[in-house]
C-alpha cells in the first residue's frame, strides 16, 4: 500500500497524542514562565519570569526533587526484587495453580489504585489487623499506626507496579528454554549455580524493563505519598497537585511539573544507559 | 517452603483489595470488618446517593466511549506500523508509548485547560479523550504483537484474488486481529474506569466519576461506603471483561 495510506492510518493516533499530550505539555513550558496572579485568574498574560523555577530548585525544591528521585529507585528496586521472585516462583507451578496464581496478581488490577491504598491504610491503621498482631505478639505495648511514613507510601506503590513487574517478567522467563537450565543441572551445576549463570543472565532485559516501568511510576508517584506518607515526605507529583488547587498557583505547578518531567526523563534515560553499558537491556 | 513463601507472597498482594471488601459489609459506620454481624447497610447507602450512582454510571459511559477513542487510534496505527515501511514508523512507535511514560501529574494538570475550553465546560468529552490517550499505548502494543504473529501472506493471497484494500482490511485483517482488539479494548476500559489520577484534574467538581468521588471521601471523611464503591466498580470491571468475552471472544 502507499505511504499515505500510512499516514492515514496513523493519523489519529497522531491527533491525539499531539493534542492532548504534546500540546499540553509545550502549553505548561509556557504557562510556568509567567507570573502567578495570586488567585485572580491562572497568571498575570503577556509576563515572562524565571522566578518559578528558581522557587522550584531551591533548597526545599532540590530537597523534594531529591526525596521523589529516591522514592522513585525504591519503588523500582523493590517492584523488580519481589516481582521476580514471584515469578520465578509462578513458573514453578504446574498449569492449574500457575493459572490461579497469575489471576491473583491480575486482580488487584481490576480496582482502582485508590482501593488499594484505602485497604492498605485500613491494615496498616492503629485498629487494623497488623498492629492488633503486634499487641497480641507483645511487640509493642499499644496499637500503633503502621501507615502515616514513607514506608507504607513505598508499599502503596509498590503494589500498584507489582503486577505489571510480574507480567513483563513472566514473558520474559517464557522465553528461555527449560532444557537450558536442565543442562546446567546435568552438567553438575547446583540449582543456584544453575540460576546465578544461566537462568539470571537470560532474565535481564525483563529485568531492565520492569525497572523502567517502576522507575516511571515511582518518580511520577502521587497516590501513595499523598494518602499514606506523612505530610512532611511528599512527592513533586503531590506538589504539583498542592500548587494547582490548594494554592491555585498555576504557574507554579506547570514549573513543578515541568521539573517532574525532566526529572522522570532523565532517570529513565540514565538507567537505560546504563543497563546498556552492563550488557543487558537488549 | 518455597512454596508457602510464594502463595503467601500472592495472598498479600490481594490483602488489600480484600480487606476494603470484607469492611464494606461492615454493619456500622467504623471502618473495621464484621466478625459477627454482615450487613449491606452501606450498599443500600451507596445504591441511595445519587452522586455515587451517578458517578459510577458516567464512569462505565466514559470508559466504553475511551476504549472506542484508543482503537481508533491504535489499531490502525498498529496496522500501519506492523506492515508497512514508512517515514517517522519508528517515532509513531514510540509515540503511542509515551501517554504510559507521562507523570499522570503533569498530564492532568496539562490538560486542565481542556475544562474551560468553550463547549467542553462541563462536558465529560475531555475525560473520555484523556483516558482515550492513556489506553492508546495498551491497545497499540496488544495489535501490534498480534499482527506481528499472523502472516502477512493472507492479506497477500485475499489482494492477490482481487480484494480491494477495504475488502482486505474488513475481511481479511480485521477478523484475524480479534482477539487483539478484544483484550486491547477491555484493558482501556478498565483502566479508564479505575484512573483516578488524571480524572481528579480534568473531571471537575460537578461531574465527578467514581474513583474522584472515592479521593475526595478519601482525604475528608471516609465510611465503608468508600469500600463499597470499590466493590461495586470492580465488580463491574469483572462483568465488562467477562462479558465481553462471552459476547465477542468466540
Amino acid at each position: 500500500m502507499s505511504r499515505a495510506t500510512s499516514y492515514l492510518l496513523a493519523s489519529p493516533a497522531g491527533v491525539l497524542v499531539a493534542g492532548l499530550l504534546l500540546g499540553p505539555v509545550v502549553l505548561l513550558v509556557r504557562v510556568s514562565l509567567y507570573e502567578p496572579a495570586g488567585g485572580r485568574g491562572f497568571f498575570v498574560p503577556g509576563t515572562w519570569t524565571g522566578d518559578n523555577f528558581a522557587a522550584a530548585t531551591d533548597h526545599a525544591g532540590l530537597r523534594l526533587l531529591g526525596f521523589t528521585a529516591a522514592f522513585g529507585a525504591a519503588v523500582a528496586a523493590t517492584a523488580v526484587a519481589l516481582g521476580y521472585a514471584l515469578a520465578l516462583f509462578i513458573r514453578s507451578l504446574g498449569p492449574t495453580a500457575r493459572r490461579v496464581a497469575v489471576a491473583a496478581v491480575l486482580l488487584p488490577k481490576l480496582a482502582s489504585a485508590l482501593v488499594v491504598m484505602f485497604g492498605l491504610r485500613q491494615l496498616l491503621s492503629a485498629a487494623g489487623p497488623v498492629s492488633r498482631g503486634l499487641v497480641a505478639l507483645g511487640v509493642v505495648a499499644e496499637p500503633v499506626t503502621l501507615s502515616r511514613n514513607v514506608f507504607a507510601a513505598l508499599a502503596g506503590e509498590v503494589y500498584l507496579v507489582l503486577p505489571y513487574a510480574v507480567l513483563v517478567l513472566l514473558i520474559q522467563l517464557g522465553r528461555i528454554d527449560p532444557a537450558w537450565e536442565a543442562a546446567a543441572r546435568g552438567l553438575g551445576a547446583s540449582r543456584w549455580q544453575a540460576f546465578r549463570r544461566v537462568t539470571l543472565p537470560l532474565s535481564v532485559p525483563g529485568l531492565v524493563l520492569a525497572g523502567q516501568l517502576g522507575l516511571m511510576c515511582g518518580v511520577g508517584a502521587f497516590l501513595g505519598p499523598m494518602l499514606l506518607a506523612n505530610p512532611a515526605d511528599q512527592t513533586l507529583a503531590v506538589e504539583v497537585h498542592r500548587q494547582a488547587f490548594d494554592r491555585q498557583n498555576w504557574p507554579r505547578a506547570a514549573a513543578g511539573a515541568v521539573v517532574l518531567t525532566l526529572t522522570a526523563a532523565g532517570l529513565g534515560a540514565l538507567f537505560a544507559l546504563a543497563a546498556r553499558r552492563s550488557g543487558g537491556g537488549r | 517452603m518455597t512454596r508457602l513463601v510464594g502463595w503467601l507472597g500472592l495472598a498479600l498482594l490481594l490483602a488489600p483489595v480484600g480487606f476494603a471488601a470484607w469492611v464494606s459489609f461492615s454493619p456500622d459506620a467504623f471502618l473495621t470488618p464484621p466478625t459477627g454481624r454482615w450487613s449491606l447497610r452501606w450498599y443500600g447507602a451507596f445504591a441511595d446517593d445519587r452522586r455515587w450512582t451517578g458517578a459510577l454510571v458516567r464512569g462505565l459511559w466514559v470508559a466504553a466511549a475511551a476504549a472506542g477513542v484508543a482503537l481508533v487510534a491504535g489499531v490502525p496505527l498498529a496496522f500501519a506500523v506492523a506492515r508497512h515501511r514508512f517515514h517517522g514508523r519508528s517515532v509513531a512507535a514510540a509515540g503511542a508509548l509515551l501517554p504510559g511514560f507521562v507523570p499522570p501529574a503533569v498530564l492532568g494538570l496539562g490538560l486542565l485547560p481542556l475544562l474551560y475550553l468553550p463547549g467542553l465546560n462541563g462536558s465529560p468529552v475531555g475525560l473520555v479523550l484523556a483516558h482515550g490517550l492513556l489506553g492508546l499505548p495498551v491497545v497499540f502494543l496488544v495489535a501490534r504483537a498480534h499482527l506481528g504473529q499472523t502472516p502477512p501472506d493472507l492479506e497477500a493471497a485475499a489482494r492477490g484474488l482481487g480484494a480491494g484494500p477495504w475488502q482486505v482490511a474488513r475481511r481479511v485483517t480485521l477478523p484475524l486481529l480479534r482477539p487483539a482488539v478484544l483484550a486491547g479494548a477491555l484493558a482501556a476500559f478498565v483502566t479508564s474506569l479505575n484512573e483516578g489520577m488524571v480524572s481528579l484534574f480534568v473531571a471537575g467538581e460537578a461531574r465527578p466519576t467514581l474513583p474522584v468521588v472515592v479521593w475526595n471521601e478519601l482525604r475528608y471523611n471516609v465510611t465503608p461506603k468508600v469500600a463499597v464503591a470499590s466493590c461495586v466498580s470492580a465488580l463491574a470491571a469483572l462483568a465488562a471483561v467477562w462479558g465481553s468475552y462471552r459476547v465477542f471472544g468466540r
